[in-house]
């Protein structure tokens, strides 16, 4: 099978606006065999894991989801957070916020914080566990992400619920609904804006040498942090983590319900809980796919990319790809090839040491506590595309 | 101090070279290029990269 030569066969086109669509259709399976791109609403879709590989790092790429707002025909107070942020920023002005931001999610902190991120865990579960059932986003992984969250960035507990609901509402925009939703992404937004001036005042009467702390510092120098960028950061750390962690932990258990073997071996070998993380990832990722907008027309496997076109790399897709998982079923013993859940290259995920510390912890504790688990009513999901994960999870289990 | 980078681990995401430009660079080939033995004086760029990196790939000695 080749991709060269006078003769190639027409791409496939897969419709990824469409709310119905999934990324785990037999549709992009055979688009994948059949070629190593396929054409969207939106550009190119990259299918197999070394082109996704190569395209996370061209030099000919720049990160593309700058672009979702006008691709949706959106602007607001979303759009103008999400066009600015850190991820949306490239060259000197990313590595300098980049620089700031490192030392707040650093793999040093790990340590630290594995005995807060069980305790956590353990308290929620002592909240429903008796009853042997569950609504599994509600009474976990959403208390959790946002938890860690409050934890890492010093933010009262106590307003978990707030900030949870914040994040909900502003994760609709990473979904191809974000166009009907804009109302109530643009208020969310809008709301966690007030409530980061309020911390960053709150840092600024009383320094402390904490995450945002340390971004009041740097943003006394207007030039190594600017007003604005201070309250964007403020926003993507607190944002960032929870809408991600919450969606990849109702995932988590999903595969499981689907693998009771799985659980039942993590559940006597606790000490592959750090490789179930990865592997639930790379068959059951929340960030269904990575984005990259070309800046100068450039060549790639005998096609012609012209400046500007976005690529949506399928982290899905292409690490389900046969030519390097001959057996990809979910399998938290088998040895595995990267995935692609935290993107890479210059753009890779900045809090992944923080998210793979804390659901190692949560599986961990989760797999001993709650035996059997099995859906207990319907699951509501967010479309299977874009950012992707369960709304409502109802679960019944054994108490251990 | 000496910088050593798993070459098996390296992922060529880069991190390194946004923490610590002046340790680490990108090649024409688009290999990671280093100081292999810098001054002392770099030392806390030369960890803030060690950190930085995904895959955990750089040693500081």
């Amino acid at each position: 099978m080749s991709d060269t030569g006078p003769f190639h066969e027409a791409k496939p086109f897969l419709d990824l606006a469409d709310p119905h669509f999934s990324v785990r259709s037999d549709a992009i399976a055979l688009a994948r065999d059949a070629h190593w791109c396929a054409d969207t609403p939106y550009g190119l879709a990259v299918l197999r894991y070394d082109d996704v590989q190569k395209l996370l790092r061209h030099p000919s790429l720049r990160q593309g989801s700058y672009r979702w707002p006008s691709h949706n025909g959106v602007s607001g107070v979303f759009a103008g957070w999400w066009e600015n942020m850190l991820l949306s920023q490239e060259g000197a002005s990313h590595a300098r916020l980049r620089r700031i931001a490192n030392p707040a999610f650093s793999p040093k902190l790990i340590a630290d914080l594995k005995p807060r991120f069980t305790t956590l865990a353990g308290r929620l579960i002592d909240a429903f566990v008796t009853r042997g059932e569950c609504e599994f986003i509600g009474a976990f992984t959403e208390p959790y992400a946002t938890g860690v969250i409050c934890d890492l960035l010093g933010l009262p507990f106590e307003r978990w619920r707030e900030l949870a609901d914040i994040a909900a509402d502003m994760g609709l925009a990473l979904g191809v609904t974000f166009k009907q939703d804009i109302e109530t992404i643009d208020a969310a937004t809008t709301r966690l804006y007030a409530y980061a001036a309020e911390l960053a005042e709150e840092r600024r009467a009383n320094p402390s040498g904490d995450f945002i702390g340390e971004l009041v510092a740097a943003n006394r120098d207007k030039d190594q942090l600017s007003d604005q960028e201070l309250l964007d950061m403020i926003v993507l750390a607190i944002f960032g983590g929870i809408d991600t962690t919450r969606n990849q932990l109702g995932l988590a258990m999903a595969v499981f319900i689907e693998h009771p073997e799985q659980w039942a071996l993590l559940g006597q070998h606790p000490e592959l809980a750090r490789a179930a993380v990865e592997e639930v990832m790379r068959v059951r990722p929340t960030v269904t796919w990575v984005t990259r907008e070309a800046t100068e027309d450039f060549a790639y496997n005998n096609t012609d990319i012209p400046a500007g076109t976005t690529l949506h790399l399928l982290s899905q897709s292409a690490a389900s790809d046969p030519a390097v998982f001959p057996d990809p079923g979910f399998d938290i013993s088998a040895r595995r090839a990267p995935h692609f859940g935290f993107g890479g290259g210059a753009h890779h995920c900045l809090g992944h040491f923080i998210a793979r510390g804390d659901m190692t912890e949560a599986l961990k504790l989760l797999a001993q506590r709650l035996k059997n688990p099995r859906y207990a009513g319907k699951v509501e999901w967010l479309p299977d595309s874009g950012n992707t994960g369960a709304i409502a999870m109802p679960i019944a289990f054994d108490p251990a | 101090m000496r910088i050593e980078v798993d070459r098996d681990a390296c992922l060529l995401h880069g991190q390194c070279v946004i923490a610590a430009p002046e340790l680490f660079s990108f090649g024409t080939a688009g290999d990671l290029v280093w100081i292999a033995e810098p001054g002392e004086g770099l030392r806390a760029e030369a960890e803030a990269a060690a950190d930085a990196c995904p895959e955990q790939a750089i040693v500081i000695t």
